[in-house]
């Protein structure tokens, strides 16, 4: 028979490498003859929209229209480094880095002129006036390695929350788990580029529902044993039920326009989330992922 | 070596080509289209979906021998020059893009599926691209992506 149950499952998670690990960023924002406004930052876009994300902090912050500013990235030899596109860091870290680079361009234009309305004649000014037209920015996070005798420290700065209510579907004959319905709520700041986050948001749960019920990698003597998709079995569209996502906005202050990164906390509640379903639909805790048919079944007939 | 002829896109190339060279191989490496993409070789992911003849098949299981005299579209023939195809302007619209790398694959699934079945229900079109693996998105933007297109192109045939 098939049984249904629901599941929750809340975390915290600290953005950026913590436990005092150097964790820098830089960006450089230079307005041109052109009148262009370029941003050079080593920000890596591999579909987490980092990209977009500096584009529209830069933006805001030097109250340009968007056709004059062009971010310039992943070219060593044209700008300095931003750490990794990981840790869920770049839009705080990388971010608060474009943010100090911009508002001290905005500052050297708004002392050429007081009124912006052309960017080249403002590029003249700045030049006559000998002011500085590309300036650094910079961000370092501030975080302490934890005392693991006094536990004192300051291991992540800052923290994002989120909570998952996940419904599953567990037949008790085969011990099989369908994912019926999953309400994915985050707390992530102010969410910088609502489509891209949910997408992040949504993603990371079809990712838990993997990391839950299907991904598992076999190693033998060091050699892994499932090196493709035959045999390492990951979510398709049949599998992920339509997930919605909700953000909190609590604002962040020390995060650029109050945000914090989002990237990985988004996939975690997922997995909890789904055993405690499974354990309110049959009654039986799977304490080894991932809930695999097998698994399931063997917990229901032991509890049985 | 063995001369074969393929459509692709509209525009005819032959070549000498080695009989076990792959379809995605011919096209990717002798026609240079690189907007197909490669993810797992054996027929599991979908990234190398092209429309072989009104169908889409994983290129990268197809001989391109096999496919001598065969009609193919890539991704490269979907837009109309800078004018993107309905089905490219909603999955931009509505996001369903992260990494990209299964997206062309899911193009051209969706358009195989919606060229056959204008009106598909939702499960018809998760059933459609459930051959495209996609690790970013959790598929349900794609989805909504979809209905979008759908939306569009019957737009476009009551406008004709
Ligand atoms: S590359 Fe052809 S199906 Fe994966
Ligand atoms: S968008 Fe990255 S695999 Fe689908």
């Amino acid at each position: 028979m098939k049984k249904r149950g629901v599941g929750f499952a809340s975390i915290f998670y600290g953005t950026g490498y913590g436990n005092g690990f150097p964790d820098e960023s830089r960006a450089t924002a230079e307005i041109k003859e052109d009148g262009s406004i370029i941003i050079y930052v080593g920000v890596s876009d591999v579909g987490s929209g980092g990209l977009s994300i500096m584009w529209q902090i830069a933006i805001e912050t030097l109250g340009v229209n968007k056709e004059f500013v062009k971010i310039k990235h992943n070219n060593t030899s044209m700008m300095h480094d931003s750490g990794t596109a990981a840790a869920s860091r770049q839009t705080y870290n990388t971010g608060n880095a474009v943010l100090d680079a911009c508002s001290k361009l905005k500052k050297n234009m708004m002392l050429a002129s007081e009124e912006v309305t052309n960017l080249k004649v403002l590029y003249k000014q700045m030049v006559t006036k000998r002011i500085e037209t590309r300036v650094e920015g910079y961000f370092k996070a501030t975080t302490k390695e934890v005392n693991l005798e006094t536990g004192q420290g300051n291991p992540y700065w800052p923290y994002t929350f989120g909570a998952q209510m996940v419904t599953v579907e567990v037949d008790d004959e085969t011990g099989k788990v369908d994912i019926l319905d999953i309400v994915s709520v985050n707390d992530a700041g102010k969410i910088v580029n609502p489509v891209l986050a949910a997408g992040q948001a949504i993603g990371g749960c079809a990712m838990g529902i993997g990391y839950a019920i299907m991904e598992e990698v076999f190693v033998n003597k060091g050699e892994i044993k499932n090196r493709n998709f035959s045999n390492y079995i990951i979510p398709t569209s049949k599998d992920v039920p339509n997930i919605k996502s909700y953000f909190v906005e609590d604002i962040e202050g020390t995060g650029p326009y109050g945000a914090k990164g989002l990237g990985e906390p988004v996939m975690i509640p997922t997995a909890p989330a789904i055993i405690n379903a499974i354990y309110d639909a049959v009654g039986v805790r799977i304490y080894d992922l991932p809930a695999t048919c097998d698994k399931v079944l063997l917990a229901i007939k032991n509890n049985a | 070596m063995i001369e074969v002829t393929l459509k692709i896109n509209g525009k005819m190339y032959t070549r000498k080509i080695n009989p076990m060279l792959r379809l995605i191989d011919f096209i990717r490496d002798e026609i240079k289209l690189k907007g197909t993409k490669e993810g797992c070789g054996e027929g599991e992911c979908g990234a190398c979906t092209v429309i072989m003849n009104g169908k889409t098949v994983n290129s990268c299981l197809v001989l391109a021998a096999s496919a001598n005299g065969a009609e193919i579209t890539t991704i490269e023939g979907l837009s109309n020059g800078d004018h993107l195809h309905p089905i490219q302007e909603a999955f931009i619209e509505v996001g369903a893009v992260q990494c990209g790398y299964c997206i062309p694959g899911m193009i051209l699934s969706t358009k195989a599926l919606l060229d056959e079945n204008l009106d598909a229900t939702e499960a018809q079109i998760k059933e459609g691209i459930s051959g495209n693996l996609c690790r970013c998105t959790g598929y349900t933007k794609i989805v909504e992506g979809v209905k979008i297109a759908q939306k569009k192109i019957i737009n476009s045939q009551e406008g004709d």
